[in-house]
């Protein structure tokens, strides 16, 4: 028996519509990615009781690696500021992988320079850790003189790993939803234009729709599966956290349909006169 | 903060661990005396593959005798002369420092493979490790590794390759778990730090995937612009064990690879 095949127009809405809800689900991340590393660095300085703490990320488009968040009040200067992957403690660490702690930095006075003239901060200590993902390092979190001890252990490294792995699971994340977004754009684009040709339209819309299905299966952490994932995850939250959620979720659910309605009544709108006034 | 489970490859070299480390049963004949003797590294070379060595710095005693770098050309890398040997960040002349303190008459050769340029990293460290291994270094010290798959294969040929020309590879061990090439094959001296002041002490764990724990933490290194630094990690202790490396070298030139690591593990302590 063979499987009906769906028309391509279909195909067409469905792919659209798994790509709005992609989408959907982007922007509505869209600051979290920020705020979780935000929070990672801020936990970093609070715990570490550092001056300063710093994620740094690589940005394949610059070929440099950027300060994305700090935490600390001597870390804000450095937000924005770029540096060359092979630059200082930070380019080390991205290029190597490797985890460094440094102490006596001030014996050098030529250390860091580019980026202690710009930031008017020169550290004494520094923790560097990678941030790692699958395909290897994509950035660096740093942690600038811990207060407590001009000395650093192992254990010091160890554990500025373990906030880095959290940031790396926060990125990660985002960018799986960004390729989501971007397969199905490009699927979208080629559909469109082979449309009009309609010779190899089946064999086209099959490898299309065979993409699709490969990448929505691959793609457990992608776009609609996490937002799954997040409610799923609100079964263990507290009773107030929930509350919050519900009403954020009503207030979302009641701009939906005020929109909705208003789009019925304008387009209803035009034929709508005759009636009053019959 | 105790009760956390860290990604701790160092965890067994760490105080009170090291007691629950295997000791080798002794081989006769085979303690420090015969295995070191007043051997000072001479007759081996050293090659450093890392961020340059700054061949002028008073640590590394005038003992730099080669330097390239490696960088990435329009598809593949390319090797050059280097001149005098510059470090862009100041790790190379760390470990360059610490070698040559531990092994004084050892040649050293810079491999530089941090360049501007991330674009294929792993081409390039494989590039600057297979020159290493055509140069006949006897000791090759990596304190960096690949984390990419797609050089699972590369890095394990050049493994192979260097074991069969009778280079030894010492590599720093990652702190994170997950792929890590050459560092996690067997044919390497892989290493971690432990935190003892003392370069001379240095652990057997039989237990993969790291072998060696080394002095790694607070050392006072070289740094770049002649600088000095107390510096943290386990790309410090894989130079401490590429130095006592390059005496055994010295003293015993014909042996092979697996005979070192046999040495250096039975007379771990």
């Amino acid at each position: 028996m063979t499987p009906r095949r769906p028309s391509p127009a279909a195909v067409e809405r469905l792919l659209a519509a798994i790509a709005l809800r992609a989408e959907a689900a982007r922007r509505l991340e869209g600051s979290g990615v920020g705020a979780v590393l935000r929070s990672v660095v801020e936990a970093t300085v609070a715990l570490f009781e550092a001056e300063a703490s710093s994620i740094a990320l690589f940005d394949p488009a610059t070929g440099r690696l950027v300060f994305e968040v700090a935490a600390g009040e001597k870390g804000q200067p450095v937000v924005g500021l770029s540096i060359a992957p092979d630059q200082g403690i930070a380019g080390y660490v991205f290029t190597t992988g490797q985890a460094l702690a440094l102490s006596d930095v001030e014996h050098d006075p030529r250390f860091g320079r580019e980026v202690a003239a710009k930031t008017a901060f020169l550290p004494r200590s520094i923790i560097a850790v990678p941030l790692l993902d699958e395909r290897g390092t994509i950035g660096v979190l740093e942690v600038l003189d811990k207060r407590t001890s001009a000395a650093l252990s192992l254990r010091d490294v160890e554990l500025a790993a373990v906030f880095a792995r959290q940031a790396s699971v926060a990125i990660r994340a985002s960018r799986v939803e960004r390729d989501l977004a971007t397969l199905l754009a490009s699927t979208l684009r080629e559909l469109a234009a082979d449309a009009a040709d309609a010779a190899d339209n089946r064999a086209t819309i099959e490898a299309l729709v065979a993409r699709a299905v490969a990448s929505l299966g691959e793609g457990e952490d992608a776009g609609p599966w996490r937002l799954a994932d997040l409610v799923a995850r609100l079964r263990d939250a507290d009773p107030a956290q929930v509350g919050l959620v519900t009403e954020l979720l009503e207030v979302l659910e009641r701009r939906a349909v005020r929109s909705a309605r208003a789009r019925r009544v304008a387009r209803g709108g035009r034929a709508a006169p005759a009636a009053p006034e019959a | 903060m105790s009760d956390l489970t860290l990604p701790a490859w160092s965890e067994p070299f760490i105080g009170d661990n090291r007691s629950d480390l295997t000791r080798l049963r002794p081989i006769p004949g085979l303690d420090r005396a015969s295995v070191f003797g007043d051997a000072d590294g001479t007759g081996v070379r050293v090659a450093i593959i890392d961020s340059g060595v700054e061949g002028a710095h008073p640590d590394v005693g005038g003992r730099l005798v080669a330097s390239v770098r490696v960088e990435m050309g329009e598809e593949d890398p390319i090797v050059s002369d280097d001149g005098e040997g510059q470090d862009v960040v100041g790790h190379g002349t760390a470990c360059a420092g610490i070698i040559h303190a531990l092994a004084p008459a050892a040649e050293i050769i810079s491999v530089r493979v941090l360049g501007p340029d991330n674009r294929g990293k792993g081409a390039v460290f494989a590039a600057g490790l297979e020159w290493a291994i055509e140069q006949g270094a006897s000791v090759v010290n990596l304190s960096l590794s690949s984390r990419s798959d797609a050089f699972f294969d590369v890095f394990h040929e050049l493994a192979d390759r260097a074991y069969f020309a009778n280079v030894l590879l010492v590599c720093a061990a990652n702190n994170v778990p997950g792929p890590s090439y050459p560092s996690l094959f067997a044919s390497v001296v892989s290493v971690a730090a432990h935190d003892l002041a003392d370069p001379w002490a240095w652990f057997y764990n039989p237990n993969p995937p790291v072998e060696f724990g080394a002095r790694g933490v607070d050392v006072e290194v070289a740094w770049k612009g002649g600088g000095r630094m107390v510096a943290t990690g386990n790309s410090f202790a894989a130079p401490h064990i590429a130095g006592l490396a390059a005496l055994i070298r010295s003293r015993h030139p014909d042996i092979s690879p697996f005979e070192v690591k046999t040495m250096l593990a039975a007379t771990a302590g």
